[in-house]
């Protein structure tokens, strides 16, 4: 039987290394990539990009769950209209948004606040990915400890003599 | 190994616990009760701007120095219709009165309805259009009808959802400082 440790060391040469290191770099490329691509400053954006972004965000006050984009009523188009006006001023969506806050409630923001009971709504996901994560890593270690076991000259032997021994009359 | 996994096993439950507690004590609550009240309740009148049928500009400071009611209608709106008695009797009663306004803004119609619905009704109360909805984008509207008391010092001090009853503008005009 071997000793335990021993399928480590054979699991573990340098081409499995190479493997391993190659995996870590594409996932910390992808995660890069992702932040990059999720933190793009708000500059990039054209004005019409702006007001639809910021109506899509914006419940239609005399609906029950169509955002200002996505309604036709007489307030989503004064709103869409509005937005067009404060974006041309010059104003920030934080702004923009807090001043619809302001004249309606937060409720009529429909991506929750990111403070309060809204902070749980955005963290939680987060903190259930990082919990599940760390849970993988453990799981993953446990395995690797977990010696291979082959089977060796003699334990097939003993193995032949049991098997013999059933055979017999 | 055994010590480390019932640490994560207890902080595991430490935070189920606290998401549960936390909803726990959500339950009931209304996440949309603020668009059952004003937000302007206690705040400066907005600035705005509306035009008569015959033309006349209405700036939010043609407000100051009077008590005013501030109403959003529309004709095609039964409610309006239903409320629109009440209007006519709380006009009547204030008609005397230069320190009294009763400003109906339409909040989204047609210039054609509203000629004719006035025409018809011939109104003891201001009636003004607001094209492009900007008045009632202002005042955090969110149907129709819908009445702000405004005080003399360009506060607004009261408000309604819904139809208002003639008690309902006189208790909100007397909040507004009126007689």
């Amino acid at each position: 039987m071997t000793a335990p440790g021993d399928a480590d060391v054979a699991a573990d040469g340098p081409a499995a290394r190479r493997l391993r290191t190659a995996v870590w770099v594409v996932l910390i490329v992808v995660a890069v990539a992702a932040l990059a691509y999720a933190l793009r400053p708000a500059g990039s954006r054209t004005d019409a990009e702006r007001v639809r972004d910021l109506a899509a965000e914006i419940r239609c006050p005399d609906c029950e769950s169509l955002s200002a984009l996505d309604s036709q009523t007489g307030s989503a188009r004064a709103i869409r209209r509005d937005l067009r006006q404060r974006v041309a001023d010059g104003e920030s969506d934080a702004d923009i948004r807090r001043t619809y806050a302001d004249r309606y409630g937060d409720s009529v923001l429909l991506k929750p606040a990111s403070d309060g009971l809204g902070l749980l709504v955005w963290g939680l996901p987060v903190l259930l990915v990082v919990v599940a994560g760390a849970g993988l890593v453990v799981a993953f270690r446990r395995w690797r400890r977990t010696p291979t076991l082959q089977a060796t000259d003699a334990d097939t032997a003993i193995v032949e003599q049991a098997r013999a021994r059933r055979a017999e009359p | 190994m055994r010590h480390r996994t019932r640490w994560i096993a207890a902080a595991v439950g430490v935070v189920v616990l606290a998401v549960v507690v936390v909803l726990a004590t959500q339950i009931g609550s209304d996440p949309r009760a603020d668009a059952k009240t004003s937000q302007l309740a206690g705040k400066p009148l907005p600035e705005f701007t509306v035009r008569t049928l015959d033309g006349t500009t209405i700036t939010s400071d043609d407000l100051l120095g009077r008590s005013t009611i501030v109403n959003f209608w529309n004709t095609w709106c039964v409610p309006c219709v239903q409320e629109a008695p009440a209007l006519a009797r709380f006009g009547a009663a204030h008609a005397a009165d230069d320190s009294v306004l009763l400003l109906a803004v339409v909040r989204d119609d047609t210039r054609r309805a509203v000629e004719k619905w006035v025409a018809s009704r011939d109104p003891a109360w201001t009636v003004a259009l607001d094209p492009g909805g900007q008045a009632a984008l202002a005042f955090g509207t969110r149907g129709q009808p819908e009445t702000f008391a405004v005080s003399p010092d360009g506060v607004i001090v009261a408000y309604q959802f819904g139809p208002a009853t003639q008690a309902d503008l006189e208790t909100m005009l007397r909040a507004a400082g009126g007689p």
